[in-house]
Parts: structure tokens; C-alpha cells; sequence
């Protein structure tokens, strides 16, 4: 058993098989397999309208497949979504946040949706690491874009979620902000697994333990980090990229 | 479902609406601006309206009622937050009650401030003896329209047409409810005149009851499928 960190290195966290999903006539995944180990952090990349955002929407339960299995931490999600839900954290460019509460006021209203055991505590502990205890009572509305981003991972993180998923979290960030992302990701990056989406090469290898291309809904690369030749992912990336700045 | 989730939701929705009281101000402005109209369109020398008063409420009410409900799942979805919602390990039986209290609650408060303006304007007898009837045909009435009105603004909040689908698909489905809103709450407010419409006004009550019962467990019933894609 490859025990690493506490974590059982072997066990797969995230296991998907012949995932579909098909809007109306079009097919946006076409039977999608591939597993992440415990522990682990796939990059997902790929061109706009690729099915990124509906993979991780998927995996997070928020929208149904069409066809297919997913298990989470060993549990299908259409068996016991609940169960899968409390297991799992989402990061995206919209920071699911009231802007018409205070950060304390986010926090504490989703400590209770998760029933977090400490919340008080726990709250405590997240605004200090995300550099926002001085603005706990001020209202999310006044906060910058860079704030509301950290805000975003103390409220992912809330309820000690052993799976983050992170689609493009450094969208709309300044330089300090990605800074703060960073340090924050590579803090917590041994206690979970991450599926990261991004376009940015250079952050998402920094972390990835794998990397995964995804183009119209098929997967065409997938490789470890041990296997992969990042100028092969990078002249693969930018074939299938063009023109979105790659 | 976990009572302290479903309290959690509905105190979020009331600080939220505390602080802009964008939805409970613009619920009452137009209440007062519908009573304004019937008032001008009755006349300075209008007739005793008291029997024609429930229907003048429920027409100002039920108008009233979908600018709220729409506007309760549009924070929700221009935020993000029903993503954050639905991620969150609550069956959807408790975001289906924390919303329809909320919405709930918004109703009574917009109704408790317009009542006394509207019986100024409209009602000519005394009706505190059957207050508590009045009370209760309103409060029954206002069950049945959160229970539905939430249900159908789920649906509505994720259609591109969303501030057009609500009253196409709410208006139809509460007309029945309405109907008896109208009958129950004139008869409280200008009393029984004989056993006829005594009988009418306790059937109004006991059909207010079965819609409250029957749209409460449709909602619980299809609120998972409505609130996923």
C-alpha cells in the first residue's frame, strides 16, 4: 500500500466510466473514463465549449449524466448524492457567495447547511488563512474580486471536504490574489484531491500529480506527471487551443 | 430534513431582505398603487364596495405575490448561490420549505402594512368580529401561493424567459386558489348574510385547506427533479 501523508495513495477518489451527457442533439461528453487517486491533482485542460465545465459539474452533482458511472470516494452519485455532496468542495469563477450578507454571516449560513461540527472555530480559522479576519463584518458586496475568491476557498474548504474541484479559479485575479491562491493550494494540496480546469500551463503543472486534454467531449492526452513531457502537452495544448490565446 | 438548515435558509433570505428591501418595497408599492387605480376607477362617489373587497385584494395580492416570487430565486441564480445551495448535503425538501417560508414571510409582512390602507379605502362595515376568520382565509391562501409560487419560480429561474414563464405557468395553476381566496375573504370581511353563502364560505375554507395540502406535497414530491438542470 502506498501510504503517503497519511493518505492511501491507491485508492482512487474519483472514478469515472463511459460518462456521457448529451443537451438536446449534442453530445458535450462522450463516454469520459479515467480515475484520480486519493491524494491526487488533475489538470483539466481544453479549448471553450471542450465539456470541462460539465465534467466537473457533473462530478460535483449538479447536473445528472446521461449515461455512464461516477463514484466518488467509492459512492455513486446518483445512488446517494448527499453523502457524495458533503465529501466535496467547488471553486469556480462565480464565488457562490450573498453579497448582501457579511463574510462571517456566508460562512456561518453554509456551516449550517453542512452542519460543521466547531463552526465558530472553524470560521475563525479559514478567514485567518485567507487573509480576511479584519473584514469578516463588512458585506461581501464591498469586497474586490480577489477577496471574494479567497472568500470563496474559506467557504469551500468550510466543511474539511476531501475532493476540491477548482474550475479557472485564478479568472479575474490580480497578481497578490494568485499569490494567495497559490500558497493556499499548495498548503492544503497533501489532505486533498484536486480536479483543477484551467488555461494556464505554467500554475496548473506546478501542482498536477496528472494532466488530461479534453476536446469536443473525448478525451485525446492523459498522462501522470512521471510520464509526461510537458513540451508534448504544451504543443498538444496549443493544436487544439487556437486562437483562445494559447 | 433538519429544521436548523431550513431556519438557516429562511434567516439568510430575511437579512438579506432587510438590508436592500428591494423585494418587500416594490411587493408594497404596488399593492398601493393597484389600490389607487381601483379607488380612481370606482369613483369619488362609489357605493359600498365591502362585497366586492376580497376580489380588489386578491387581484392587488396575487399580482403582488409574483413580483416577489420572482425575485426570490434571481439573487440565487445571478449570484451563483443555487449552485452553492444545491452542492450543499440538504435534501432538496429543505431548500423547497426554507425558500417557501421565506417567501412566505415576505407575503405577511407586505399584507400586515396594506390590509389597514386597503380597509381605509374599501371597507365601510366593521368586520374585527371575524377577524380571526379574515386571518385565516389570508394566511391559508398565502400557503397555497408560496408552496406553488416557489415550485414554479424553480422552473422558471433557470428558463432565459424567466421573468415572462412565471406568470404564464403561476396564473393558470392558482386561479383555483384564488377563487376561494376571493370567497373566504369577502365573506369575512362583509359576514355570512344567509346559510347559502355560509355553506359557500366554509367550502372555500375546507377547498383552501386540500390546495395547501396538495401543492405542498406535489412541491416535496418534484422538487428534486425542478431544482437540478
Amino acid at each position: 500500500m502506498d501510504v503517503v501523508d497519511g493518505m492511501d495513495k491507491t485508492v482512487n477518489e474519483v472514478e469515472v466510466r463511459g460518462l456521457t451527457k448529451v443537451f438536446g442533439r449534442r453530445t458535450v461528453l462522450d463516454k469520459v473514463s479515467f480515475d484520480i487517486e486519493r491524494g491526487g491533482f488533475l489538470t483539466l485542460l481544453g479549448p471553450n465549449g471542450a465539456g470541462k465545465t460539465t465534467l466537473v459539474r457533473i462530478l460535483a452533482t449538479l447536473i445528472a449524466p446521461t449515461s455512464g458511472e461516477v463514484r466518488i470516494s467509492g459512492l455513486p452519485i446518483s445512488d446517494d448524492s448527499a453523502a457524495v455532496r458533503s465529501k466535496i468542495g467547488l471553486i469556480s469563477h462565480s464565488p457562490l457567495l450573498y453579497s448582501d450578507l457579511t463574510a462571517e454571516e456566508n460562512l456561518k449560513f453554509y456551516g449550517k447547511l453542512y452542519s460543521v461540527e466547531g463552526l465558530a472555530g472553524r470560521i475563525d480559522e479559514l478567514l485567518d488563512q485567507v487573509e480576511l479576519d479584519h473584514r469578516r463584518f463588512d458585506l461581501v458586496r464591498t469586497f474586490s474580486k480577489g477577496m471574494l475568491q479567497r472568500l470563496a476557498i474559506a467557504r469551500a474548504l468550510l466543511h474539511r471536504p476531501s475532493i476540491l474541484f477548482l474550475d479557472e479559479p485564478h479568472t479575474g485575479l490580480d497578481p497578490h490574489a494568485v499569490d494567495i491562491l497559490e500558497g493556499l493550494l499548495a498548503y492544503i494540496r497533501r489532505d486533498h484531491t484536486f480536479v483543477m480546469i484551467t488555461h494556464n500551463l505554467e500554475k496548473a503543472l506546478a501542482l498536477s500529480s496528472s494532466a488530461m486534454i479534453l476536446v469536443g467531449g473525448e478525451i485525446i492526452f492523459k498522462k501522470s506527471r512521471e510520464e509526461l513531457d510537458i513540451e508534448e502537452l504544451k504543443e498538444i495544448y496549443r493544436q487544439n487551443v487556437k486562437g483562445e490565446g494559447a | 430534513m433538519n429544521l436548523s438548515q431550513i431556519w438557516a435558509i429562511v434567516k439568510k433570505d430575511v437579512v438579506s431582505e432587510l438590508r436592500t428591501k428591494e423585494m418587500v418595497v416594490s411587493m408594497f408599492l404596488f399593492v398601493m398603487l393597484a389600490m389607487v387605480i381601483f379607488n380612481y376607477a370606482f369613483g369619488a362617489e362609489k357605493n359600498d364596495l365591502t362585497p366586492y373587497a376580497g376580489g380588489l385584494l386578491w387581484t392587488a395580492f396575487l399580482f403582488m405575490s409574483m413580483l416577489g416570487l420572482n425575485r426570490s430565486f434571481v439573487h440565487e441564480k445571478d449570484e451563483g448561490c443555487l449552485d452553492g445551495l444545491l452542492l450543499s448535503p440538504v435534501d432538496r425538501s429543505t431548500i423547497l420549505l426554507g425558500k417557501m417560508l421565506g417567501n412566505l414571510i415576505f407575503l405577511i409582512i407586505v399584507q400586515v402594512l396594506a390590509v389597514p390602507v386597503f380597509a381605509v379605502f374599501f371597507i365601510e362595515v366593521n368586520f374585527l368580529g371575524r377577524l380571526g376568520q379574515f386571518i385565516l382565509s389570508i394566511l391559508l391562501s398565502d400557503i397555497g401561493i408560496s408552496a406553488v409560487g416557489t415550485l414554479l419560480a424553480t422552473i422558471s429561474i433557470n428558463s432565459k424567459m424567466r421573468d415572462m414563464l412565471l406568470p404564464i405557468i403561476f396564473l393558470p395553476v392558482s386561479i383555483p386558489l384564488v377563487i376561494a381566496a376571493v370567497i373566504s375573504t369577502s365573506g369575512a370581511l362583509a359576514g355570512a348574510g344567509s346559510p347559502d353563502e355560509l355553506q359557500q364560505i366554509s367550502s372555500a375554507m375546507k377547498f383552501l385547506v386540500a390546495y395547501d395540502i396538495i401543492f405542498l406535497l406535489v412541491a416535496y414530491a418534484l422538487y428534486d427533479f425542478v431544482v437540478g438542470e
